[in-house]
């Protein structure tokens, strides 16, 4: 299989592609620029979020809610913070504040002395996971906040649960979030230029031109294709050391396995970018059908919302989804440590995936070309 | 000589010809709107549901049957039985469980004791997308079992009632409609745009044109308007399936709506331009437009990852993205029926990113004339 012929053809392929400085800034540089700047961007945390409380000078519990909150660090004051005469429906929806904490009348401390007192929280529920994120941790501060002044120590809890995170016990976003960022970028650089690449050739006629020089079909297509698999490979070492020196995201599992997991994600992303290719009549066309590849595939891809939460049909999608698989793959090997069984058959689905889209692509070839 | 409307109609004629004759980018145009809309409006939910719990019981009394069985009833979990601890954490290791929960020997002893009894909650700090829901879960789930296995009263001194606002069923899909929206226009003006002015210059023709006596500005005006249209007709098409389909509320004013997608799509088609111009081919063109257009309007404009919740370089470094503001007055228009005075900063903002693109776009393409 490899012989000269196709040596040189990938050769010529690589020389093409990096010819172009700007090209090569688009290979190399740009995912080191991506992955920096969307680790250290992202996160599934709720954090500064705005939060008023219309509390009068003697409300002292309420105060102390307030405070504790901005202390804690998830909240930050709002524009408006303390004044009592605001409607704090307006405050919300004037966009000053994302929460508002509104007392009963009387203050909240007076209430409490009563018994039954009722503290509304207000909350912005455009963005429903912030919403809620919101008021989970502010039951939390309330509950300490009236531990704390009313020395009211609350009898614990006689069943209590001990919640460890594991592979990430301090929580670090970056150690979660860069997995998935590894996914995308490889997928960007991979799937796209092969898809591009064949198709440019379409476009200016140059593909007829190869297919009737004294070279096969598989050589053509292998010739165009292997290159881009090796220009994908070298962004492993790139993301890779991204990760781990500046996110000092470990790398728990063997080198070896992931270096086995990204041939099998590079291999299928390229034959997947060449099935599209061929279905593409001209760049524009490429462009888009890979646009409308990616999209969905990042979204099933379990990076943003968990896989087992989707509808059961939609489920099977996520499992021809490569970047399921792979993203599973870099947890798996880089975070928990490489359990084998799992990473073999991620690896064995997306090998089976890769084939498959290969062959359908071959018979494409054939088929037009003939 | 100067700009002349129906010079610039003719050009966009002909462009409009040149999409017409090319059912598959147009199919596309208005197929990946409904693609996007539909994978998020059925296959998406932030509420995070289905949870795989291993759990190992190792007390085996009627109090520790009760304790599972409030994690099955609450419906955010599916329990599944393994016989020993090591078993449970084996099982989040290799994918088949998210979470763990581990249960004592001595577990109903002590809570007649009246002690308080631990139970040890794992979870999968590998996936992202379940830690931080699911620690919220096992927060509510600690109250309820107490109060309905020990028969505690952990009833608070206080009633805090929340009232989520805008979106008070918490409907994920009122959150990222609105949204899809600005991603869509984003990537259909910008990337249609690169790609056909840049192959324009690939081919020469664009030199061919400016020989002719049709203005600069005429040729730019006339090659981006039918773009403009498509991306216009995109917004209309989801606009709809928006509120037909998905019943996702438009409280603002339309003409305010309709204001910001026309600055929006101006801005993104100037940027569009501005990267053909300064790439002059396609490859490189589609590679630009990814890395400034699509994967910005995606990740940092507060699609799905709140800005608020990113380092403070980044709070103001987003400002830069005529994405962000526009996604805020998008949400704002659909849920919370804002004012155009009550968007004013937004729309300022988004303005002047539309001046300095376009302006820059025009004196890159006066200097390449040149």
């Amino acid at each position: 299989m490899m012989n000269r012929t196709l040596v040189g053809f990938i050769k010529k392929e690589l020389i093409q592609a990096l010819r172009d400085p700007r090209m090569k800034f688009i290979i190399f540089m740009a995912p080191i620029v991506e992955m920096t700047v969307f680790g250290i961007a992202i996160s599934n945390e709720v954090k500064n979020i705005r939060l008023a409380a219309l509390f009068t000078a003697n409300d002292f519990v309420l105060r102390d809610v307030y405070e504790r909150a901005i202390d804690g660090g998830w909240f930050i004051p709002a524009r408006a913070a303390g004044e009592t005469t605001q409607d704090p429906f307006e405050l919300v929806r004037s966009g000053d504040a994302d929460a508002v904490l509104v007392p009963p009348e009387g203050g909240f401390t007076r209430a409490l002395g009563r018994g039954g007192a009722q503290l509304q929280l207000l909350v912005d529920a455009t963005n429903v996971t912030q919403a809620q994120s919101v008021e989970s941790y502010m039951k939390a501060i309330i509950a300490d906040t009236l531990q704390a002044d009313l020395g009211a120590s609350p009898r614990p809890p006689p069943i209590e649960f001990d919640v460890r995170v594991l592979f990430n016990p301090s929580l670090d976003t970056a150690i979660f979030m860069v997995p998935g960022v590894m996914t995308m970028l490889m997928v960007l650089t991979t799937l796209i230029l092969a898809n591009i690449g064949i198709v440019r050739e379409k476009e200016m006629g140059t593909f007829e031109m190869l297919i009737s020089a004294p070279i096969s079909k598989s050589e053509v297509i292998f010739g165009k294709t292997l290159p881009y698999v090796l220009i994908g490979m070298t962004n492993l070492p790139l993301l890779l050391a991204i990760a781990m020196l500046v996110f000092h995201v470990p790398l728990r599992g063997s080198l070896i396995a992931l270096v086995a997991a990204t041939l099998a994600f590079v291999c299928t992303t390229v034959a997947m970018g060449t099935l599209i290719s061929t279905f593409c009549q001209n760049q524009q066309q490429a462009s888009m059908a890979s646009f409308l590849f990616m999209f969905p595939a990042i979204m099933f891809s379990g990076l943003i919302f968990p896989i087992e939460n989707m509808p059961v049909s939609v489920q099977w999608l996520a499992f021809i989804d490569p970047l399921a698989h792979y993203l599973s793959l870099l947890r798996n090997i880089m975070l928990r440590g490489g359990d084998l069984r799992t990473s073999a058959w991620h690896i064995c689905v997306l090998f089976i995936l890769a084939a498959a889209s290969a062959a359908a692509s071959f018979r494409r070839f054939r088929t037009t070309l003939s | 000589m100067t700009f002349a409307w129906p010079r610039a109609a003719a050009v966009a004629r002909k462009e409009w010809f040149h999409i017409r004759r090319d059912p598959f980018t147009m199919t596309l145009a208005l197929v990946m709107p409904l693609v996007m809309v539909v994978i998020y409006g059925v296959a998406i939910d932030f509420n995070v549901k289905n949870v795989r719990l291993s759990v190992s019981d190792s007390d085996q009394t009627q109090a520790s049957r009760r304790l599972i069985d409030t994690f099955s009833s609450s419906g955010y979990f599916r329990v599944r039985r393994d016989f020993s601890p090591n078993q449970t954490v084996e099982d989040v290791v290799a994918e088949r469980a998210r979470a763990a929960l581990i249960i004592p020997p001595q577990f109903e002893k002590d809570i007649w004791s009246g002690r308080t009894t631990r139970a040890q909650i794992l979870l999968d700090g590998a996936d992202n997308s379940t830690v931080v829901p699911v620690s919220q879960y096992v927060g509510a789930i600690q109250t309820l079992a107490s109060e309905r296995i020990a028969g505690a009263d952990m009833t608070p001194p206080y009633d805090l009632r929340t009232r989520f606002l805008f979106n008070p069923e918490l409907n994920s899909r009122w959150f990222i409609i609105p949204g899809v929206i600005v991603v869509i226009m984003a990537i259909l003006s910008i990337f249609l745009t690169s790609m056909t002015v840049a192959r324009e210059w690939e081919n020469g023709s664009m030199e061919l044109l400016l020989s002719t006596p049709v203005e600069p500005l005429e040729i730019i005006v006339g090659k981006a308007a039918p773009y403009a249209f498509l991306g216009a007709l995109a917004v209309v098409f989801v606009y709809i399936i928006a509120r037909a389909a998905f019943g996702v509320p438009f409280r603002g004013h339309i003409w305010v709506f309709g204001l910001g997608c026309l600055i929006f799509l101006l801005t993104y088609l100037a940027q569009g331009l501005f990267i053909s111009i300064a790439t002059k081919q396609q490859t490189l063109a589609m590679q630009f437009s990814m890395l400034t257009g699509m994967m910005p309007s995606v990740i940092l404009s507060g699609f799905v990852f709140p800005i608020a919740s990113m380092p403070k370089f980044f709070w103001y470094f987003t400002m830069l993205l005529p994405a962000r503001w526009f996604m805020i007055i998008s949400r704002h228009c659909f849920l919370e029926g804002s004012s155009f005075f009550e968007l004013s900063v937004p729309f300022a903002a988004l303005s002047l990113s539309c001046l300095g693109m376009t302006a820059l776009a025009a004196r890159r393409f006066k200097r390449t004339l040149e």
